[in-house]
């Protein structure tokens, strides 16, 4: 089985219509920073969203038993799509990048191309964890400072630091509201994946 | 549950932008599920972008089935992801794992595992790249440079 031949589970044979492979990427933010904008901006259809369940990391979570004092909690996520071609489909899911919310990140992060950190200079600290994920994960991403009417408060290299940023790690300024340059935010962490893939 | 209540199959068309779709409201999964939610069994969840499909034993099955289960096979006439299938149902994403599962093992739909080694795969990420290369800056933007 090829990597572009998905099996279809289930004796039953498909009907007609042939689902085009899904790929994704995440784009990931503190609430505000511009996650949904940008989803928006490049998506073909206007972003859905949805709200996933998590139970809280502090609940301890345990596969085996329905624990009915479980804590759980919905999450919003934004998402939107992009039609490479009739065979293959581009996701994009929006997701809050705080702490707590590991739990889904685990289930939607799992397979994605890579990830796009969204930050608003004037509130540095809502990415911490969103950099700090995708760095223990291994998922190729690139940091990009939404620039909120062209005004950054802070220098690029200023955020590199402040973040702990690694050097091969893209840091760079975009316009959520515009499509080219989310469009070539998200081809920055492409080629960064496409060389990992390569290397 | 707002899921009756929501019109199917024609949000389903491609190439027109869908309707907006709120949140889900703070659904209540063992209702719909009995008692079982996706993540409570043994294995990884499959991928919120996994595409289902219906079949041809759903389409003909399709006056047969109720709520959430006629919902889910009627909009899946077009491929969906898990993710629209919850935004536009208005469903929890584990309750949509679990009555995909269900109607998959019914025969009403297929359902399509991407392979998870597909991030790593050079010719697709090639394809996403020169598909993306493709798309051009925002139309009717105020901005006159190219
Ligand atoms: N001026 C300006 N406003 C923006 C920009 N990006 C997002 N916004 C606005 O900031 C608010 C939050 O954006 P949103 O995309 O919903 O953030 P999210 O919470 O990360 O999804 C919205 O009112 C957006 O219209 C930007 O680049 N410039
Ligand atoms: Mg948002």
């Amino acid at each position: 089985m090829t990597p572009t031949e998905p099996a279809a589970r289930g004796a039953a044979a498909p009907t007609a219509v042939r689902p085009p492979l899904p790929v994704k990427m995440v784009i990931a933010g503190g609430f505000g920073v511009g996650k949904t904008t940008t989803v928006g901006s490049i998506s073909e259809i206007r972003p859905l969203t949805t709200e996933a369940a998590i139970t809280e990391v502090a609940a301890g979570v345990d596969d085996l038993s329905h624990t009915p004092h479980k804590t759980t909690t919905t999450v919003a996520m934004d998402f939107g799509c992009i039609t490479i071609d009739s065979t293959l489909k581009l996701y994009l899911f929006g997701t809050p990048g705080q702490d707590r919310f590991g739990f889904m990140w685990d289930d939607l992060v799992e397979g994605a191309l890579g990830g796009l950190v969204i930050v608003d200079t004037r509130r540095l600290d809502d990415c911490y964890a969103a950099v700090d994920y995708f760095e223990h994960k291994g998922i190729p991403f690139a940091v990009a400072v939404n620039a909120f009417d062209g005004r950054v408060e802070h220098a690029l290299d200023e955020v590199r630091w402040a973040l702990d940023i690694a050097e091969q790690v893209p840091v760079f300024t975009y316009d959520a509201r515009e499509r080219g340059s989310v469009r070539d935010a998200l081809l920055v962490v492409l080629e960064l994946a496409l060389a990992r893939a390569q290397g | 549950m707002a899921a009756g209540d929501t019109p199917v199959g024609e949000e389903a068309r491609p190439g027109r932008p869908d309707d907006p779709v709120g949140r889900a409201p703070a659904v209540r999964p063992f209702l719909v599920t009995a008692g079982r939610v996706a993540g409570a069994r043994s294995g990884p969840p499959i991928p919120v972008e996994t595409q289902v499909v219906t079949t041809a034993a759903g389409v003909t099955a399709l006056d047969g089935l109720s709520f959430e289960a006629h919902d889910i096979v009627a909009l899946c006439r077009q491929p969906q992801s898990l993710a629209e299938i919850a935004a536009k149902l208005r469903l929890h994403l584990n309750v949509v794992r679990v009555l995909a599962e269900d109607l998959r093992s019914e025969g009403h739909l297929s359902v399509y595992v991407p392979n998870a080694d597909l991030a790593q795969d050079i010719s697709v990420l090639r394809r996403v790249i020169d598909g993306l290369r493709t798309i051009p800056d925002s139309r009717g933007a105020l901005r006159d440079t190219d």
